[in-house]
């Protein structure tokens, strides 16, 4: 009888590695859609280290989630193996059934844990088939573990033996189902396959190293004017829509989700996926996109805008990557947006609200809100601020960026120059020959605009000498020393919290001697500066130089909720339920400290643009030259 | 039904860049929505570059003809846009020297009824009818029959997003032409503005007076003190119905 058993197993495994190599064929060749991508084949060399560091990172941020997918996943790879070893290759060791018996308990406890947690799903879970995903798994672990027992207790077993083996194999093949079939048919388990080959042949796959957050050039002179078809994906990006877990961290994440606009970042990649897949992916079963329907019209050969996603899910997103911070398969999703956003501004030209109109202002005038270049320093025209001239030289170039033009933030820039003239700081600033740095015509989708404009700025900084560039604005900050490089632009740039930090710590600025207790107040981190960059600790450390105590916010550092701004989402100005900044402004109430410190010249007209009571919104370097001595 | 769409670069009014005037775009966008072939012609001595804003925003083809600057485009265009049915362009071009006089002066030279400012134009048996914008939001109709030239109001159309998919497929042929030379600017002293006179001269107190508490019956006013707000309504209601200042 045990023979049997161990051979009706052995067809099993097969019959399940066959169904499976199967599948992985038929959802490669849905992959081989998309366009050819330079990939390393070493990616499936540095693959184990990105699955249990990289991934580890994101997924320990929720411990119970993560033991029970150690257990689960861990006693399901081992049973795999084992079973490998023990019946692919018909060894029929009593051993390594003991061990068998042994994992598919840890496995058993893992799929436990997995269903009790299904009970109370948060909302932002999928239903549908993965709901039923931990029962299936149960079932798998249980027929193994029955199975595996059955042999090793040996033939003693009689009738009885003979129904449970039978009932343990049904069991097998149920859950194996899950396993062998998923890949192919689109069902939950695809995760698994899909998965480890998008950690292998990640789109960005220079993360793995080190921050990586700077968008891809396109080839305008090759004609790449983004994503019109799923086509014009690269195909190792139509393979990481594929590892969606639809767990819905982003969606919990998503400021745009929260604030009811037609956004879920995790329905815009099963929307990928399902383009991709032409519809034959089982339905949708998680929160639709807000104010939208769940189910998607696939039109194979149109564009994916229009057809299977809407131009205002699209235009939704702020770009400030929370759903990138907190994917556990490690999905790109503002790379995707702003792919498709290319191709909607390049070539249709139909950028929605105002922001056509900034786009337009860029390209007459180099600058967002229309205004002449020569006004950008007149704030400072009482500063003794030195304009540089080709060929001179300065230790700081400060870059004032668009907030120059804005009443309020002005006075934040006075502060700064105030705050390093007394450091003795030796800064220059380039006047009119200063252009925008194409941030808003870059995330707007408009690349061509900001491939002028940063090969524009690239050549006019050329002339002049100086070792290092400080700015306030972090969207400056980050255009310069992360994207400019792939266009010739080697920059030292720093963001002025990090300066300001550097001089506090020197005791170069000088401070009022007396110790009046500074009331507390909460910081709102820029996405620019914080996710973007890992700015998290500068502008807290001049918090702290200063004397004043931040009470963090609930969502800060990195879990900090965008301000609304980013991504030209205040040009653009999609209508939601509730608008993004009042629900930071609800972040900063909670604190209770009834002021909010900003380092970011969006983040602060944002903030001050919400109506009614509201906290007061100050500058980082207001409160760094309050305190001047 | 064979259009010609006129258009020339307007001057950034804080740049100075030149950029698509907003008139001649809107003259592009209404052939675009007429039955007909459309053909897009500049005349002047602008180069790609600044030509480029109409080819990002709908004009796939611009036919230019080059001149040499402070030349007259007129007798040029006239040669060019013989035989067209229709030629729209804005009613006055995006700053720089423009007088908008090119409409007038072409429809002359064409033989063409001249529809100005227009901002629609749509086809009613064998005529064409144009809503012609006034001042004030007044609105007027106008009927004309081929060959006409219409000048287009800014407001009548918008012209297609920016696109720079559309910017590097557009074209422009260039042909060489031969512009009349300008007639030369005479400048003369500014004429000293002449004084308004009243009509009368008594005092504003005594005019008001006569308003509202003339002698004459007819010309005078009333001034109501008695009764409720509702009933000194009714009367300033009353007063404005009986000069048909109001229709209800």
């Amino acid at each position: 009888m045990s023979f049997s058993l161990a051979h009706a197993l052995t067809g099993l495994f097969w019959l399940g590695a066959l169904l499976l190599l199967g599948g992985l064929a038929r959802r490669a060749s849905l992959w081989q859609q998309g366009r050819s991508a330079s990939v390393s084949w070493l990616g499936l060399l540095a693959m184990p280290k990105r699955y249990f560091v990289d991934i580890h990172h994101v997924v320990a941020r929720e411990p119970a989630v993560a033991r029970a997918h150690v257990a689960a996943a861990g006693g399901g790879v081992a049973i795999l193996l084992l079973s490998a070893l023990n019946y692919g290759l018909m060894l029929y060791q009593g051993w390594l059934d003991v061990l068998l018996v042994l994992m598919a308990a840890v496995m058993l406890l893992g799929a436990r844990m997995m269903q009790a947690r299904r009970l109370q799903a948060p909302p932002r879970l999928s239903q549908g088939r993965w709901q039923v995903l931990p029962a299936r798994l149960r079932l798998f672990a249980l027929g193994s573990l029955l199975a595996a027992a059955l042999l090793f207790a040996g033939p003693q077993m009689g009738m009885a033996g003979q129904l449970i083996a039978v009932v343990a194999l049904l069991m097998l093949a149920l859950g194996g189902a899950e396993l062998a079939l998923g890949i192919g048919l689109g069902w939950p388990m695809k995760h698994a396959v899909a998965g480890l080959l998008h950690l292998a042949f990640h789109p960005r796959a220079e993360r793995f190293a080190a921050k990586s957050s700077d968008l891809k050039p396109l080839n305008l002179a090759a004609g790449e004017l983004g994503v019109a078809k799923v086509e014009d994906f690269a195909w190792n990006r139509l393979l990481s829509f594929d590892a969606c877990v639809q767990c819905g961290k982003c969606e919990a994440a998503c400021p745009a989700y929260a604030a009811g606009q037609p956004l879920n970042p995790k329905k815009l990649i099963q929307d990928m996926v399902a383009a991709q897949s032409r519809g034959t992916d089982p339905a949708y079963a998680g929160n639709p996109h807000p104010g939208r329907e769940a189910a998607v019209l696939v039109k194979p050969g149109e564009d994916i805008v229009g057809s299977v996603l809407a131009a205002k899910t699209l235009w939704s997103c702020t770009t400030c990557r929370a759903c990138v911070e907190n994917c556990p398969m490690l999905i790109e999703h503002v790379d995707t947006v702003v792919n498709l956003r290319r191709h909607v501004t390049l070539s249709r030209g139909e950028v929605p609200g105002k922001g056509s109109e900034a786009l337009a202002n860029l390209r007459n005038t180099d600058t967002v809100g229309g205004y002449p270049l020569a006004v950008r320093y007149h704030w400072a025209i009482d500063l003794d601020l030195p304009v540089l001239q080709p060929g001179e030289k300065t230790e700081w170039l400060l870059l004032a960026g668009e907030g120059a033009f804005d009443m309020r933030y002005q006075r934040a820039l006075r502060a700064l120059v105030k705050v390093l003239k007394a450091a003795g700081v030796k800064v220059a600033v380039l006047g009119a020959a200063e252009r925008d740095c194409g941030d808003v015509a870059r995330r707007l989708g408009d690349e061509a605009g900001f491939q002028r404009l940063a090969q524009a700025n690239i050549a006019t900084l050329a002339q002049y000498r100086f070792d290092r560039i400080v700015t306030p604005d972090p969207h400056v900050f980050h255009c310069l020393a992360n994207e400019y490089p792939a266009f010739g632009g080697q920059f030292e740039v720093w963001h002025h919290s990090k300066l300001l930090e550097h001089l506090l710590a020197r005791r170069a600025i000088p401070l009022k001697a007396d110790a009046t207790p500074l009331p507390p107040l909460t910081f709102h981190d820029p996405c620019y500066l914080g996710r973007y960059n890992d700015g998290f600790n500068a502008p807290r450390n001049v918090l702290k130089g200063i004397g004043i105590k931040v009470v963090d916010m609930q969502r800060s550092g990195r879990d900090a909720r965008c301000c609304g701004w980013g991504g030209g989402a205040a040009f653009t100005d999609i209508p939601g339920q509730r608008r993004i900044p009042d629900m930071r402004m609800d972040d900063i109430r909670e604190t209770g400290t009834g002021r909010v410190a900003v380092a970011c010249p969006n983040c602060t007209a944002m903030l001050e643009g919400v109506v009614g009571e509201r906290a007061d919104v100050i500058e980082l370097a207001e409160l760094v030259a309050e305190r001047l001595a | 039904m064979k259009i010609a769409v006129l258009i020339a670069p307007a001057v950034h009014p804080v740049s100075g860049r030149p950029c698509a005037g907003e008139a001649d775009l809107a003259a592009l966008a209404l052939a675009q929505r007429l039955p007909g072939q459309v053909e897009v012609w500049y005349a002047g001595a602008a180069d790609d570059a600044a030509l480029a804003d109409y080819l990002a925003r709908g004009a796939d083809n611009i036919h230019s003809l080059s001149l040499r600057p402070d030349s007259d485009v007129l007798a040029a265009l006239g040669s060019a846009l013989q035989g067209f049915d229709m030629v729209l362009c804005g009613a006055r071009s995006g700053g720089g020297d423009g007088s908008g006089l090119l409409p007038y002066q072409l429809a002359e030279q064409l033989g063409a009824a001249l529809l100005p400012d227009v901002l629609d134009l749509s086809k009613s048996d064998r005529q064409w009818r144009a809503l012609q914008a006034l001042p004030k939001g007044v609105r007027r109709t106008l009927q004309a029959s081929l060959p006409l030239v219409a000048s287009v109001n800014p407001r009548a159309a918008t012209a297609p997003g920016w696109s720079y998919a559309r910017l590097q497929q557009g074209k422009i042929q260039r042909k060489a032409a031969t512009g009349a030379a300008l007639a030369p600017v005479v400048l003369e002293p500014a004429r000293r503005a002449r004084a308004l006179v009243a009509a009368s001269k008594v005092s504003g107190h005594a005019r008001m007076q006569g308003a509202i508490a003339g002698g004459d019956a007819k010309a005078a006013g009333v001034v109501v003190k008695q009764g409720d707000s509702v009933e000194k309504a009714q009367v300033v209601l009353d007063y404005l119905r009986q000069h048909q200042l109001v229709d209800f």
